[in-house]
This record gives C-alpha cells, structure tokens and sequence, in this order.
C-alpha cells in the first residue's frame, strides 16, 4: 500500500513544492535508515549524521568537479568514502561510551564544516560546489523533477529492504546483543569493535548514498548543509519517528518535512513545534511515533478479533 | 612584548566567559548527571534579557541580576518538568535538551529578532597599564568570575552541602538512606549551573554582540572545557577555560583565525580519546547508557 502511494505519488499533480519536499524527505529518510541501524540495533547515537552525507556530496561534486566522474560512476564512490570516513569517527567509540561519545561525533560534525569551510578552491569554501546534472541512463532524462523523485523513491525502497533483511539476519541480532548488554555479548564470543565499526560504516554508507542524491538534487551544496545543526535535527527526527522499527525514520522524516507545510506554519513556529513535539514523544513515547503507532494497532487488533 | 600582554588581558575575559559556561556544564552533567544540550540557550537567554532590561533603561548591573533570576528559574523549570523524568535513562534527557534549545533558539527569534543585540559599554573607561590598553568592563568580567570560582570552589568541596552533594553522586541509594535529600541536591545543582549561564550571558552581552545561535556556538567550548578539566571538578573547569582562551586569544593573534575554532575541537576529541576522565580527573558523568 505504501509502495503503491509512493509510486502514485507525483500523479497526485499537488505542484513543484510537493513534489520537491518529498525528493528532500527522501533523501532524509535514506540518510536515517542509516542512523536508524547504527542507533535502533547498535544503540550508539550519533549527532555528527549529517557530516556523513556531507561526506558523500562532497566527495561527489568534487570528482565530478576534477575528473569529470558523472552521477552513476560515483555513486559507489561516494558510499564507500562516507564509510570510511564513518569508520574512521567510529574508532573513538570502541573507548569512550554513552554521551561522551555522542558530543565526540558532534565535534567531529563542527569539525568538518569548519575543515569544508576553510578547504579553499577544493571545496568551495563557504559558497560551496555546483554539482552538474544526472547522467541520462537508459534513455530516461533525469533533468525532470518527477524522475529524480523516482530515483529517490527507488533508493529508499532499496534501503528499506536493506534495513529489513539486516534487522533480521543473525547480523542484527549480533547487533542487539552488543546493544542491550555489550559484556555479555562480549563474553559470548562477538567480536564488539569489529562490529561497531562495521555498524558505523554501513550507517555511513547510508549516509553517503544519501550525499550524493542531495548533491545532484540541489546541485549546489555547501557547508552549512552539513554542519552541527543538521545532524542534531537527524537525531531529532530520528527520535521523532522511532528507529528500532522498519518505517520508524520513514515516519519521522515525513513528520518533519509534511506537517509544517500542511499545518501552513512558518518555518520559526514549525521550530518550536518541533521541539515541543519531540520533547512529549521523548516523555510519552520512548520509542517513537512508529512504536506508539504499533501500540495503539496491538492494542486494538485483539479486541476487535474478539 | 605588549601586543602579547594586549592578547593575554583580551584572552581572559574571553575565557572568563567560557569558564562560566563550562563550570555550569561541568556541575550539572559530572554532579546531577544531566546532559544539557540547552546550557548555551539558557546562556543566550541570559544575554538576551540583559539586553531586553539594559534597552528598557535598567542599570546594567541590576539586569544582570535579573538575568541570573530568570535564567535559574528557566532551569528549575527544566529540571522539574522534563529532565526528573529521565534521570535513569540520560540518552533521552540528552536528547530532550536538543529540543529544548531547538525551541529556545526559535521562541528567542519569535520574541525578538535574528539580528544581533549588543549594549553599550556599560563602564566605558580604559585603564592604560605600562601601554596595554585594559577596558575596565573586562576586568570586572574577570573579577566576577574569579569570585564566582571561588565561592563555588570552596562550597563544592568545603562545606557540608558540597560533601553531601559528592556523597549523593558518588552513591544515590546510601546518600538518600543517609537522609541526603539526593534529587533536591540534583534540583540544586541544576539550577545553580543554569543561573551561572544566565551571569556567563550577561557578562558577554557586555563584551560582545549576542544572536540567537550564540548558545550553539558556546556550547560547543562549554562542553570541551568541562570535558578537557574533567566532569563535575570545578578547577579543571578553571583550567580548561584558561586553556581554550589563550589558545583562542593567541591563535587569533598569531596563528591562523579562521582555524580558530577547530583548535577547541581537536584538543577536546584527544583529550576525550586519551583521557576520557580528563586533565585534572573527575567523575565519569552518568552511566553509559
């Protein structure tokens, strides 16, 4: 049913606005999925998210900017440098727990904008990168907005079977273990540094694929894209919908981007209703709208068999 | 030689003010166990209603004050409506407090602008001292936080609260069988940290402009001078401050400035990786949850 209106979406004609908040809310939700394996199965938060996507726009608008690389060809590039660099920030973890590690992964984030800031000619400074557009595959024209939501909602769809087929391999349940209790999982032979940074670099990859989407997307990007405030509203929105269930960051990316512009709010009142909102799904929902979704559909179903 | 000194006296007042900020962070997530996200905003809102009461005609000492009132009922507030609840699981109050600065920040711009405010220099006298130029203001700034470190050093770890306070951190369960009212004491904590955001704010309103996003700014440096002296070690807040001013102050004036601030991050990321407990060594903070 989801896949259906996902796919009927863009015939719905409901304009450019629409059409172009859902591409972003899909780029969003590509990002999350990522957040959502590394925080919902691993349970290690992360406020430095959106560095990684950041990651992966950059890498694509500057292989594209030196040697040409067109969208397909560095799509795989971009993936595998967020996932380095994701790994690479997970090390720290395998020392530092808890919060500290969470106001290391927010360093990390400032870190970058300043390093993307400061990068001269490589990066664009503070004005950022033009990205071209999307190579033509298949004869398909991706200069159309409808066919980039397409690719988007492709993409998402891959990483939401990803998401399901890791929550339910013996990977993830690794995974759980190392969350719910890492000494025990430790002492029942899980290798936890191997797995952690595994974790971390899938998360990245995500991250990454998300990148290069939002680069060829905007076609311009820069820094502040991809700074500390982005990443605490990944983690917010990550809350916000829940990750430990299948649509969780899906449901969380929507929220975020769809209510403001159906409640008609300006962008300072979405704010704070944002923040509102995530203040009472923290108290009343600790696992998220997705969770509080299930809990109210687990607690009708048996009724109404009876 | 007396540019260095001009630096040195700048970069003082400049990490007076970090120190202010860090010694709230440091006691409310090393002694209550609370990560605050929010600190910089209540810092902000501090700074913002001086400005509101210095613009209103106030006399600017009066409206610090007032800030410090203001900004610690903000934190009682906080404490009792939100962050009690999740004292057993620190991961949501951490994230809690990112919504609450989210809101902060924004009801700030909805009350007021995104423009920057200042006040005018509410002493406006210079001392001259064998050629370096010494602003009066920030002296004072100085002054008020080497007595507020004091006042808080000598509470923490010489009188009966502060023992029964490091009593409370170090075991709940037998401080509270020990008749130590333990969650008053993280009230407490809470609240007075927040009230030094509220005279960290104020005090920087009277050196520099504040926007709304200054508290995310700020939060960043509070976090890494609690984290580089240690968490809940109000000295190592002192150091650390000390540290991240003159590398600051300097850097501005020898190294390259736009680096400035990853100067601060890089220091923090190995202190944390090296020495998690840091420098001078304090509590872990909250269980790892």
């Amino acid at each position: 049913m989801i896949l259906a209106f996902l796919i009927a979406f863009p015939l719905l004609n409901l304009g450019y606005r629409f059409l172009s908040l859902a591409i972003t809310t899909g780029v969003t939700a590509i990002a999350l999925y990522g957040l959502g394996i590394q925080f919902g199965q691993a349970g290690i938060m992360s406020v430095g998210h959106a560095a990684f996507v950041g990651i992966g726009a950059y890498t694509a608008a500057i292989v594209a900017g030196m040697f040409g690389i067109g969208f397909w060809l560095a799509i795989p590039l971009s993936i595998v440098m967020s996932a380095l660099c994701a790994g690479m920030v997970g090390l720290p973890s395998l020392r530092v727990g808890g919060q500290h590690y969470i106001i290391i992964t927010f360093c990390f984030c400032a870190l970058l904008q300043i390093i993307l800031t400061n990068g001269g000619t490589f990066t664009g400074a503070a004005t950022g990168l033009d990205v071209g557009s999307i190579d033509h595959l298949f004869g398909i024209n991706f200069d159309q907005l409808r066919n980039i939501y397409y690719l988007v909602t492709l993409v998402l769809i891959i990483c939401l079977v990803t998401t399901y087929l890791i929550i339910n391999s013996p990977y993830g349940r690794t995974l759980r273990a190392i969350r719910e209790n890492e000494m025990l999982a430790r002492a029942i032979g899980i290798n936890i540094g191997l797995h952690k940074i595994g974790v971390f670099m899938v998360s990245g990859a995500f991250a990454g694929m998300a990148g290069i989407l939002q680069a060829y997307y905007l076609r311009h990007i820069s820094p502040i894209l991809y700074g500390p405030f982005p990443s605490l509203y990944l983690a917010l929105m990550i809350m916000l919908g829940g990750s430990r269930l299948i649509y969780g960051p899906l449901i969380g990316a929507v929220i975020v981007s769809f209510l403001p512009e159906i409640m008609r709010l300006d962008p300072i009142d979405s704010r704070i209703a944002y923040g509102i909102g995530l203040l009472i799904v923290v108290l009343l929902l600790p696992g998220g709208v997705s969770a509080g979704l299930l809990d109210i559909y687990r607690r009708l179903r048996p009724r109404s068999l009876k | 030689m007396e540019i260095f000194f001009q630096q040195l006296v700048n970069s003082l007042s400049v990490a007076s003010v970090t120190i202010l900020i860090g010694m709230g962070i440091t006691l409310i997530f090393g002694l209550a166990g609370i990560v605050n996200f929010a600190h910089g905003e209540f810092l902000m809102v501090g700074g913002m209603a001086t400005w509101f009461l210095v613009s209103a005609g106030i006399n600017f000492f009066i409206a610090v004050l007032g800030a410090m009132i203001l900004v610690g009922f903000l934190g009682f507030v906080a404490e009792r409506g939100l962050f009690r609840f999740t004292l057993e699981r620190p991961m949501n109050g951490f994230i809690m407090s990112i919504g609450l600065s989210v809101i902060l920040q924004h009801v700030v711009i909805r009350l007021f602008n995104e423009v920057q405010k200042t006040i005018p220099d509410p002493i406006g006298q210079v001392w001259v001292v064998h050629g370096v130029d010494i602003i009066v203001m920030r002296a004072i700034v100085i002054a008020i936080t080497a007595i507020v470190v004091a006042i808080t050093y000598f509470c923490i770890s010489r009188s009966r609260y502060g023992l029964a306070l490091t009593a409370s951190i170090a075991d709940p369960d037998t401080a509270a069988l020990m008749g130590i009212p333990v969650r008053r004491y993280v009230t407490g904590v809470f609240i007075y940290g927040s009230v030094l955001a509220g005279l960290g704010g104020a005090l920087m309103i009277a050196l520099f402009p504040i926007t709304p996003f200054t508290g995310s700014v700020v939060i960043i440096r509070g976090f890494a001078v609690s984290l580089i002296g240690g968490l809940g070690n109000v000295g190592g807040a002192v150091v650390g401050g000390l540290l991240l001013g003159l590398v600051d102050g300097l850097s501005a004036g020898y190294g390259f400035p736009e680096w400035t601030d990853a100067y601060s991050l890089v220091l923090m990321i190995a202190i944390l990786i090296v020495r998690p407990q840091g420098l001078l060594g304090g509590t872990l903070g909250p269980k790892a949850s």
